[in-house]
């Protein structure tokens, strides 16, 4: 295997993963290519575009159930994107029902391959660097994306067809030769002690993907109509600024602040929707509009990825969690994409649609802080609890015993402490103690209310901070 | 307990009977009778929001009992003493006798909590509440043996935090 001498595991499942997924963005989603062969024809390109985005949430979503091991993965990876080599065949023909069934086909198995990188995400990329990962992933595969736009616009769409398509074999070649590890007993003790699961850390990021991206979904209908006569420009420039945005957030210290990023973030996301009220539909404006959207999406998609595939070191089937993940953002693409289709199909003024979009950005906007927050305390408790499962029994006994109280722990509380910092549910305590779910409730809120700490994270990195350091 | 649930069935069957009417008479326009059934269904859903919440309360006594004292009678200072038929359950979140409940623990540290307790050969002193107020109960025990009362005690402290002074053993 030369390939894996060339490259090492970790660019082969990137430069593998970005050829997949620049097929992905070019054929399915947001490339020129579908739009400019179902222009052609003249039919409705949002039905089309809608059953690809529902198949693909489908095969996000269902992927888990099916790749439960890296060979499984990278097994659903090729048959999928055969598949989808194959679906995209009638694209060259009349139109047909073998396109929208095309396109559903495509829509799910590429979804499944998608989910299934996660296991090569978690395997070959180190935690702190999956950041990296995943920002190169989606630079190369965005990059690939603008080269099949600018043919497909400025030659044929069948020749950007065709680069997609090409894109698709090149994927298909590197997953070939990606290289299948085993994992040791060891990582795979430590996940399954994943102190609860990461169901809830997983509830909240959807959420939070989903706010994130039903604004991107209520862009595409309502700012891109109003520069439909810049398509020149457009083909070329519309991901340039979220591939910048990727780059710098690529190369940012680890140090930095992901909270100050986002407010970044979200101040640019609002700057957007002002300056597409305030403005015209010149190429300046475009390009300040553009610059402004793009770049806060990039920013907000690579800090939710990264942060997804933080997640995967806590998850027993990577598949699984990261396909969630990335199903929410597909969701909030829908749902903000039919949102915008609502909005703009009542046949109001552009003002009143843009004030309209605003106030739905403005009030999705408010709520990523607060959801940001409780997100980042839920992984710093799998953190530190991670930590404070290397600990001696008396090491743990001592922090329990250092953190004062505002009234002394009762002998029971203690026990039910000892069991939530050993990453314990409500349901598992109340089975170790042989009392009632309720009555674990009863003494979490009360050990909550002593340590002055209003959820379990809070009580978990107030515990263990101290240590940590 | 029992009549607790009863009574809380009771105002779900209410809340039950009174929507269904609303919406009868307001599928026939009968304005009054709407306002009024509507009515009896919000008193209804408060009263049934309350009682389920004691009950609750009551099945989280139960659920946590320390000491069970069959037909036991329970008296508070300055009041006439109470008997009730059903048995008087001490627990870490309270007194359960009947359908009457005494809570602590509940709340956190700024609710109502146990203060004091104190064991002699014939009855428990209960001391509980808040910064606000405090509330003394006080209940024939039946123990008999020492063993038992220490066993209570160990109890006691274990779930509550709060060390019984037992007397006269």
């Amino acid at each position: 295997m030369s390939g894996h001498n060339l490259f090492g595991p970790r660019r082969l499942s990137i430069v593998a993963f970005s050829f997949s997924f620049a097929y992905m963005l070019s054929f399915l989603f947001e490339g020129r290519v579908l739009y400019g062969l179902l222009e052609m024809h003249g039919v409705n390109v949002s039905a089309y575009i809608f059953a690809a985005m529902i198949a693909h949430f489908a095969g996000l979503l269902t992927c888990g159930l099916f790749v439960r091991s890296q060979s499984a993965a990278k097994s659903i990876m090729l048959s999928g994107m055969g598949v989808c080599l194959v679906a995209t065949v009638p694209f060259f023909f009349a139109l047909s029902s073998l396109w929208i069934i095309g396109l559903i086909v495509s829509g799910y198995f590429s979804g499944g391959a998608v989910a299934a990188w996660g296991f090569f995400l978690r395997a070959f990329t180190p935690k702190n660097d999956r950041i990296k990962s995943c920002a190169d992933v989606l630079i190369y595969s965005n990059l690939l994306m603008i080269a099949v736009n600018v043919v497909a616009m400025n030659g044929s769409p069948f020749i950007g067809l065709s680069l997609a398509m090409l894109c698709l074999v090149i994927g298909i070649a590197f997953i070939w030769i990606l290289p299948v590890r085993q994992e040791n007993d060891q990582s795979k003790t430590f996940i399954n002690k994943t102190h609860g699961g990461i169901k809830n850390p997983l509830i909240l990021l959807c959420l939070f993907v989903f706010i994130i991206t039903i604004n991107s979904g209520l862009m595409y209908q309502v700012i891109n109509p109003a520069f439909g006569h810049l398509t020149g420009l457009v083909s070329w420039y519309w991901a340039v600024p979220y591939i910048v945005a990727l780059a710098i957030m690529r190369n940012l210290p680890m140090t930095a602040k992901r909270s100050r990023i986002l407010y970044i973030g979200m101040a640019m996301i609002m700057g957007a929707f002002i300056s597409f009220m305030l403005l015209g539909r010149k190429t300046s404006d475009y390009l300040i509009v553009d610059t402004l959207m793009l770049g806060a999406c990039g920013i907000f998609d690579l800090f939710w990825w990264s942060i997804l595939g933080d997640m995967l070191d806590y998850s027993d089937n990577p598949a699984q969690t990261f396909g969630i993940g990335l199903s929410a953002n597909v969701f909030g693409v829908l749902c903000g994409g039919i949102l915008g289709m609502s909005v703009t199909s009542i046949g109001l003024p552009g003002a009143e649609v843009a004030v309209i979009a605003l106030t739905v950005v403005c009030v999705t906007l408010v709520m990523l802080p607060p959801l940001n927050r409780q997100l980042v305390l839920l992984l710093k408790s799998h953190t530190y609890l991670a930590a404070y499962d290397n600990m001696s029994q008396s090491q743990q006994k001592d922090i329990v015993r250092q953190i004062k109280t505002l009234d002394p722990l009762t002998v029971r509380e203690q026990e039910v402490l000892q069991l939530i910092l050993s990453g314990r549910s409500n349901r598992e305590i109340a089975a170790a103690l042989f009392i009632s779910e309720s009555t674990v409730k009863t003494h979490v809120r009360n050990i909550f209310s002593k340590y002055d700490v209003s959820s379990r994270a809070e009580l978990i990195s107030t515990l263990l901070k101290n240590q940590m350091v | 307990m029992k009549s607790i649930r009863n009574r809380r069935d009771g105002y779900a069957l209410l809340f039950a009977a009174s929507i269904l009417l609303a919406i009868w008479h307001c599928i026939t326009f009968m304005l009054k009778e709407v306002i009024f059934f509507a009515a009896i269904s919000c008193i209804s859903l408060l009263l049934l929001v309350r009682q389920s919440r004691l009950l609750y309360d009551a099945t989280l006594i139960y659920a946590n009992r320390i000491l069970g004292v069959p037909s036991d009678p329970i008296s508070t200072p300055g009041r006439q003493m109470n008997k009730d038929t059903g048995e008087t359950v001490v627990s870490t979140f309270g007194i359960l006798m009947g359908s009457k409940i005494y809570r602590w623990g509940l709340d956190g540290v700024h609710g109502v909590r146990l203060q004091a307790a104190q064991i002699d050969t014939e009855r428990m002193y209960l001391a509980f509440g808040d910064a606000v107020q405090t509330m003394k109960v006080e209940l024939l025990h039946g123990m008999t043996q020492k063993q038992a009362v220490l066993d209570v005690a160990q109890k006691l402290l274990h779930e509550t935090g709060v060390r019984a002074d037992i007397t006269g053993w």
